[in-house]
């Protein structure tokens, strides 16, 4: 209804207005662009512009080297510094949206002759991004609701620290890219829907092959999608237009995703996907049954659709198991499953629970990155229920199911993140609508105008909430009154333009606090707040880089896999492309087994240096000890006799690193080279030597030395340690150490000094001077 | 003038060809009692720079080069060696490719028993003898000490002991050596009779003795995995020019000869630890596919690869083609994939010719040949197995030509279906109308 309003209104309006209103619309969609870019730099500003974080790097890698290679050479990319000795195929295991994307503005600014260095790019596309994540986030609500909700919306996005935690300038990864084509794919399906056209259905398709293109959440689309179809059906919504919709999409979306050389034959091969041509095959079959109803009396009906419906679901569902029995059809994936049981990769799979972002949300974080959002959605929902249609049955599954999914994993919190900036811009321009409309009547039209510019100015400071209103103050001219008195109305108002403004604060505070950190670099405060910087990674990259065989192998844990392979272009065992969990439950048996275990399987996978992080003298939390439980479970895995995680914690059931932490973890190779020559070490004059900052404790295996390892390399407050492993070629002679030889020798004191020089003869023999018999005797 | 000095300087090559040997003694007699075996050592072209081993002067390295490339420690009783030289020295000496011959006796001195167990080996207590009631020389003194050793005792290495059928009976007096079994590098080169054991031959057995039957080593050998070479010898005594000379015979297995063997034998020994002998190289490595030169950037999976190495030996001073039929190569990626035995070529080259596996991943040509008394020869060669490029696929599969045939089949269709619907479009929408 209020939908209605905003619409029909307009015809008989002034085309001056016309004019304006789509003046307004483009000066906030430009403006939200523009906050939403610069908000973005507090990264670039406070640091450089560099790639953040771990993935990031790995996709800057990539695109560098598509844009020296060319495409083609960079499908076929075979890269063998990664995965030592395995080897990785970049072109085949990798989502190459992100890389054409960047890529071919590469190109493009290059034609202009705009010389801009790759990096650059990659640095600042995500901000870029989300300014057409906005725009289509604009577009999208538009259709769904109004124009006014969908301003809204767009401002909403383009500042909202849940989306600007995966698009901050520097974080150069696929869901930067991914949620504009998110976005753009549900506007131009509910366009699809909306209008049935095979058009706008192509476009679709189009859309969502760009997504599949770009991210692994494409599934996402192609089940929600398809659920949306269901639920229609259901209703008894059934029409032409969603059957030439969903039709033309489902064949061009499948046959485009499948060119993908990562998605393959996936989606016709793999359960995720069954959804969507289960609902293809429903949706003809209800088409048939449509098609017989009008051919047909109601009893003969009755009776087909019932014998019919039984028999074809028996074969749909027959064939499916069968299908799934001979091997067609992959079963559910593992990650799957953990989004129905958060329990389940934390037993089966650990490799995935060991992720910090793939934990179950807290409430905390629902706040922290969706602020006044998180309560306001609700309303835009009801709303949404309240006036339902074909379209807005969408976005209540959208909302649902993306609510579900973000309290199972923080990391899909980005899923999340765009349909609540939908849901709180219908609502608040719901609640504005209801709040000005009276006022609105009440004045005369030049009073209308004056009050138009108004909100315009404020618009300018508060970018936020604001520019929202404009369009419906003008349009609303329905009859109704509330009965709503003068000055609870400006209240309101006032506190929701307060609400606004804490919600753009809050927003600007997250994203310069919490959201801007490199994590190669890091921040630190002194007392007197002065910053310090702490560059350790990229010092021990640099060194890794220089100082080292070109062929060097290095072993690490796997997140720091891909920086290794950017940084300090070196061979890697593990990275963070974690297809194969085997090679990683080597690494982690290494990591967590003694130096004599572990060296055995560092020679036999041609390891020349280790890398370990250690944040025991800055007080670094993310450091390999605290993620040494991971590395065991994941090793235990797949060695079940060798490691197991029981042993590595106290009696009590305790992890702790001091003296009463169990054996098997103070002899660990992991706990050797973080704490290696840190017994030494003291902090500062109130704390003992060798006490760690990060986990409050002081270490309880001080003084041990390192047989096959040596140190190479520690940095500068001590995050990263390298350390470099012996050759077999330098246990030249096996010795027999004192304590297992047979024949027990005496200790021999040396008899040497600076000024006697001369050694020891047992039974020299001596020169003895004869003594002249005496000529008397 | 010239030419006199470059004949000069030939010379001086010719006996520095060795290179410098530096020999320590207890005293200068033994250098008279061992004139035979320093003889054929300066006849072979090593320089020997004879020292007693306590002489205050003694350096093995100057400003961090080696004066020495060999040490002959024939210094029994010596407890602590003179001027910069100690059991760390040495033991650097060997860890930086010294070779080391070092003889002990039944009175070994601390320092070579500290030596000895750096090495891997360990020397029995102070005063024992190797003591043998049977095998022991007709000119035995009676306490059955000197003894009388078929040369089917020597290690089965003809590189290292020389032809051990040929070889006459040992004499052999001194202590036993006890070698650690879990040392894979250790060599015992002559081994006790199994009648004998090792023991103080002037006090009662007590305990049992620590080394017995053929678990007494009395020579012992080292190759260090840097190649450097390592010999123990518990008799002093078996080098001695009495033992070189004197004849041997025994009673049992009634072994008889007019001159020992052990001049043949310590001759050999010298020249396998001193590197005359056994010493291999890898000269040269390559790999191609088959029917190219060059090795490619990388391999692609099913390929078929040729793989030659060319190995060396030294041979009086040259460096000559290696013969042998049992060099194998690996081609391995964690576990071996290939495992073939290389062909020698007619131009002293080894080939081997096989299919790159259809795994792909980061792979190493590895040759690893380890035989008894020889150098290890170890080479790896590292290349990466790619999988098919997009356009190495087939492109025209035949169990999909049905589809290719429905496909075709389709879109044929739906052309005549739209010409139909086109035409007759017309004539529905007017029977709409009426």
């Amino acid at each position: 209804m209020v939908q209605a309003g905003s619409k029909k209104t307009q015809v008989p309006k002034l085309s001056s207005k016309t004019g304006i209103s789509s003046l307004i619309i483009f000066v906030v969609l430009l403006l939200a662009w523009i906050v939403g870019f610069s908000s973005r730099l507090f990264a670039v500003i406070r640091f450089e512009s560099i790639i953040h974080e771990f993935d990031p790097w790995f996709n800057y890698r990539a695109t560098a080297y598509m844009v020296k290679h060319g495409f083609y050479n960079f499908l076929n990319w075979f890269d063998e510094r990664a995965w030592y000795p395995l080897g990785r195929i970049v072109g085949g295991t990798v989502y190459p949206g992100l890389m054409l994307t960047s890529g071919s503005i590469h190109y493009f600014l290059h034609l202009l002759h705009i010389n801009v260095h790759i990096r650059d790019i990659c640095v600042f596309l995500a901000p870029v991004f989300s300014g057409l994540t906005a725009i289509s986030t604009y577009f999208l609500t538009k259709e769904l609701w109004s124009a006014g909700a969908g301003l809204f919306a767009a401002c909403f996005i383009a500042i909202v620290p849940g989306y600007i935690s995966r698009s901050v300038a520097g974080s150069y990864d696929n869901e930067g890219i991914a949620i504009f084509a998110l976005q753009f794919t549900y506007f131009l399906w509910i366009k699809s829907v909306k209008t049935g056209s095979v058009f706008w259905a192509i476009t679709a398709a189009l859309s969502y092959f760009y997504m599949v293109s770009a991210w692994g959440g494409y599934v996402f689309i192609i089940n929600l999608i398809p659920l949306h179809v269901f639920v229609l059906l259901l209703m008894g919504r059934f029409s032409n237009r969603l059957f030439t919709s969903y039709t033309t999409f489902y064949i061009i979306g499948l046959i485009c995703s499948m060119q993908i050389p990562f998605v393959g034959f996936q989606p016709i091969r793999t359960s995720e996907h069954m959804a969507a041509s289960g609902v293809f095959v429903l949706l003809f079959a209800v088409g048939a049954l449509k098609y017989l109803q009008s051919m047909l009396s109601k009893s003969e009906f009755k009776s087909v659709v019932i014998y019919g419906g039984l028999i074809a679901a028996a074969l749909v569902f027959l064939t499916v198991v069968l299908l799934t029995y001979a091997g067609y059809i992959a079963p559910w994936s593992g990650r799957f499953y953990s989004l129905w049981d958060t329990g389940y990769a934390k037993i089966h799979i650990p490799i995935i629970a060991s992720v910090s972002e793939h934990q179950p949300t807290t409430w905390f974080s629902f706040f922290f990155d969706l602020h006044i959002l998180a309560a306001t959605f609700p309303a835009g929902l009801w709303y949404c229920i309240k006036n339902v249609n074909d379209e807005r049955v969408f976005v209540i599954l959208y909302s649902i199911s993306a609510v579900y999914f973000a309290g199972v994993m923080v990391r899909l919190m980005l899923t999340l993140t765009p349909v609540v900036c939908i849901l709180s811009g219908i609502a608040f321009s719901g609640l504005l609508e209801l709040f000005l409309r009276e006022d609105d009547n009440v004045r005369p039209e030049e009073q209308e105008d004056e009050d138009q510019n108004t909100p315009n100015k404020r618009q300018l400071y508060d970018k936020a909430g604001a520019g929202g209103r404009l369009p419906k103050i003008k349009h609303d001219q329905s009859k109704e009154s509330d009965g709503i008195g003068q000055n609870i109305r400006s209240i309101v108002t006032i506190v929701i333009m307060l609400l606004l403004m804490l919600f753009a604060v809050h927003c600007t505070w997250v994203t310069g606090n919490a959201y801007s950190s490199p994590s190669i670099v890091l921040a630190s405060y002194g007392s007197d707040g002065s910053r310090q910087i702490l560059d350790d990674f990229r010092e021990a990259y640099f060194w890794l880089s220089q100082n080292t065989a070109d062929d060097a192998r290095v072993m690490s844990w796997w997140d720091y896999g891909y920086q290794i392979a950017g940084m300090a272009n070196r061979t890697t065992l593990v990275d963070n492309n974690t297809w194969n969990n085997s090679h990683i439950a080597l690494v982690g048996k290494a990591m967590s087994s003694n130096e004599t275990a572990a060296y055995d399987i560092m020679t036999a996978l041609d390891v020349d240096y280790v890398l370990v992080i250690f944040g025991g003298v800055i007080g670094y939390s993310g450091d390999d000890i605290n993620k040494f439980l991971w590395m065991v479970r994941i090793a235990e895995g797949e060695h079940p006799k060798d490691i197991r995680e029981s042993d590595y914690f106290t009696e009590h059931g305790e992890f702790r690193v001091d003296a009463e932490g169990s054996p098997t973890l103070l002899n660990s190779l992991m706990y050797k080279l973080s704490y290696y020559r840190f017994g030494e070490l003291k902090l500062d004059y109130r704390t003992p030597a060798g006490y760690d900052r990060t986990r409050n404790a002081v270490i309880g295996n001080k003084d041990f030395s390192l047989t096959y390892l040596e140190e190479a390399y520690t940095t500068e407050h001590w995050l990263v340690r390298v350390y470099k492993v012996k050759k077999p070629d330098e246990f030249n002679r096996p010795r027999i150490p004192v304590a297992n030889r047979v024949i027990k020798s005496p200790n021999f004191i040396s008899k040497k000094s600076n000024k006697r020089k001369k050694g020891t003869i047992k039974n020299k023999p001596v020169v003895v001077k004869g003594k002249r018999l005496s000529k008397n005797q | 003038m010239k030419s006199l000095i470059f004949l000069l300087f030939c010379i001086i090559v010719k006996i520095n060809a060795q290179g410098n040997t530096l020999v320590l003694l207890d005293n200068q007699v033994i250098r008279e009692t061992h004139s035979i075996f320093f003889k054929s050592l300066q006849d072979r072209g090593h320089t020997l720079t004879f020292k007693i081993a306590d002489d205050s002067s003694l350096v093995l390295s100057k400003y961090g080069e080696y004066l020495y490339e060999n040490l002959i420690i024939f210094a029994p009783t010596i407890e602590e060696f003179g001027g910069n030289l100690s059991v760390d020295t040495v033991t650097q000496f060997i860890d930086d490719g010294g070779n080391v011959l070092i003889a002990g006796n039944s009175v070994t001195g601390d320092v070579l028993r500290e030596l000895a167990s750096e090495c891997g080996f360990e020397v029995d207590e102070e005063g024992s003898f190797v003591i043998d009631h049977l095998n022991f020389d007709a000119s035995d003194e009676g306490r059955h000490t000197k003894l009388a050793l078929s040369s089917e005792n020597l290690i089965d290495a003809s590189v290292i002991v020389g032809n051990k059928k040929s070889i006459k009976p040992l004499l052999y007096q001194g202590t036993g050596i006890l070698t650690d079994s879990e040392n894979p590098l250790v060599l015992p080169l002559l081994i006790a009779d199994s009648t004998s054991y090792s023991y103080n031959p002037d006090q009662p057995i007590k305990e049992y003795p620590h080394a017995v039957g053929k678990d007494t080593v009395l020579v012992a050998g080292l190759q260090a995995r840097n190649n450097a070479r390592v010999v123990f010898s518990g008799s002093l005594a078996f080098f001695s020019d009495e033992y070189f000379t004197s004849a041997v015979s025994r009673k049992q297995g009634n072994l008889k000869s007019d001159k020992s063997g052990n001049d043949e034998v310590s001759t050999a020994i010298t020249q396998w630890v001193f590197k005359e002998h056994g010493q291999l190289r890898v000269k040269s490595v390559t790999h191609h596919k088959e029917g190219e030169k060059a090795p490619p950037q990388d391999y692609t999976i099913m390929e078929n690869v040729v793989y030659t190495i060319e190995i060396d030996i030294l041979e009086k001073g040259q460096w000559k083609p290696f013969t042998a039929n049992d060099i194998q190569l690996e081609f391995v990626r964690i576990d071996p994939f290939v495992r073939t035995t290389l062909q020698r070529k007619p131009n002293g080259q080894y080939e081997a010719k096989f299919k790159i596996p259809d795994v792909y991943g980061v792979y190493q040509f590895k040759v690893d040949y380890d035989r008894i008394g020889y150098t290890r020869l170890f080479s790896t060669t590292q290349v990466s197995v790619r999988p098919l490029e997009h356009t190495q696929y087939e492109r025209f599969i035949s169990c999909a030509y049905p589809y290719y045939a429905g496909a075709f089949s389709m879109m044929f269709g739906v052309f005549i279906f739209s010409i139909v619907f086109l035409h007759i479009k017309e004539d529905d929408k007017k029977s709409k109308s009426d």
